[in-house]
């Protein structure tokens, strides 16, 4: 049961951008047309000039000096305009973020660290990128930005469960509050209609055991990425690596420690050449 | 006071006694600081994976990544600047886990275990230590004093 506050500051975010869904939409699609595309975002001022901020990234490899929103569209291809796009329309939401220490930055910077990650284990697994996947790596914590500031107003409550009880950060988050953020997360994908495959990662974050067997892989795999980017700190906050580890996953997707390892040294590097998408979010 | 950060597969060294060198959030990697009071030169490494075999290529163009790469090369630039190995002190922080992380992926073990290693075969004796658990820590190290600082879970730095 969630309480009539939390539920109040869920119903007072913004919107998800409109644009985004729509792109999404347009783009999937096989014969989709540029102009439409192009027509589709131009409207949006704040995602049009995030879009041009992030392309020349050498993340994405274009090799030209991209200066519009038609060149962007035509260098990135489709899966790359889909990261481009879910990342512009995302990043708005992390401006404030209280209770886990480091702010709406580090958060951001977290949330893309998972999204690369989940891209570089998918490749490695299924030898594929996935849009879906790269989405719900962004969204994987939004709970915690609605979170953040009930989590403030109980830290002590939530560290002594956590230190000296044996509580994992998401156990002592939904004993003292009655809803942890990758439930509230789900609720919020929810409200701003993302498909159930994407509600469900981010619902079954820390816990894609607890999720029915079938359609499962994209929670394992954002499960998997979240604990890489925990274990290396890339945007490492209050609760740090106080979750569950699950040995289930070494089975799921036959995952050697050397892969798991070689994946993270690759991650520093994708880190280093996506500067332009940490830089979506400032400092407090 | 002029603040170095050392990021992450990174190691930084200085003799210069307004530096303060500092390194954030070591979660499973460890941040390894070294400092000789007789000279007052002292180095901070982070560290992030236990062993370089698995991409030599990037040890090469970055030793820092690795514990057997970067352990070594934080002693030697500490030695190009006067340090002395008896006269150095050694401390460690990081190395966090998981939860119940006791089937796989334990790179914090992993990487606890490889530094021990390396300083046992080489002789070095570990000052102080704040290893293990699961919450991230933030190392800094004072060039003019030595003194190396750790946050602890409590968000308070602490001297190590």
């Amino acid at each position: 049961m969630i309480s009539d506050k939390i539920l109040k500051s869920i119903n007072n975010l913004p919107a998800f951008p409109a644009t985004v869904h729509r792109v999404s939409e347009v783009i999937s699609d096989p014969d989709f047309s540029v102009d439409d595309l192009v027509n589709t975002i131009k409207y949006d001022q704040s995602i049009t000039a995030n879009i041009l901020r992030m392309c020349n990234s050498p993340y994405f490899g274009i090799r030209y000096k991209v200066s519009s929103l038609r060149e962007a569209v035509v260098y990135l291809g489709r899966e790359s305009i889909l990261h481009v796009v879910y990342a512009a329309g995302t990043s708005r939401f992390y401006k404030k973020v209280k209770g886990y220490y480091w702010g709406a930055a580090k958060l951001w910077e977290h949330s893309v660290g998972v999204a690369l990650m989940s891209q570089i284990l998918a490749k490695k697994i299924y030898d594929r990128e996935d849009s879906g996947l790269f989405t719900a790596g962004l969204l994987h914590d939004i709970g915690k930005v609605v979170l953040g500031e009930f989590v403030h107003e109980s830290f002590q409550e939530i560290m002594d469960l956590v230190s000296n009880q044996g509580y994992s950060f998401l156990e002592a988050e939904k004993e003292v509050i009655g809803i942890n953020h990758a439930e509230l997360g789900g609720e919020i994908a929810s409200l701003w209609n993302f498909p159930k495959e994407i509600r469900d990662a981010i619902t079954y974050h820390h816990r894609p055991d607890l999720m029915e067997k079938g359609n499962d892989s994209i929670p394992w795999l954002i499960y998997l990425a979240d604990q890489a980017c925990m274990m290396m700190g890339i945007g490492g906050g209050a609760d740090g690596l106080a979750y569950r580890g699950l040995k289930e996953v070494v089975n799921k997707f036959e995952l050697r420690q050397r892969d798991f390892e070689k994946s993270i040294v690759l991650l520093l590097k994708d880190l280093d050449e996506a500067k332009e998408l940490l830089a979506l979010v400032d400092n407090e | 006071m002029n603040q170095i950060v050392v990021g992450i597969s990174d190691l930084k060294v200085s003799g210069n006694i307004g530096d303060m060198l500092i390194t954030y959030a070591l979660g499973s990697c460890i941040g390894v600081a070294v400092y000789d009071p007789g000279v007052k030169v002292g180095g901070l490494l982070h560290f992030m994976l236990p062993d370089s075999s698995i991409d030599c290529n990037k040890a090469q163009k970055n030793p820092a990544m690795f514990a057997n790469t970067g352990i070594p090369l934080l002693f030697k630039s500490c030695y190009k600047m006067g340090a002395e190995k008896k006269r150095m002190i050694v401390k460690i922080a990081g190395g966090a886990s998981i939860m119940d992380d006791i089937n796989y992926f334990r790179i914090g073990q992993k990487n606890i275990t490889a530094l021990r290693k390396i300083f046992w075969r080489n002789g070095v004796i570990i000052d102080g230590e704040d290893i293990g658990e699961n919450h991230n820590r933030t190392v800094k190290l004072h060039i003019s004093t030595g003194k190396i600082l750790v946050k602890n879970s409590a968000n308070v730095f602490e001297e190590l």
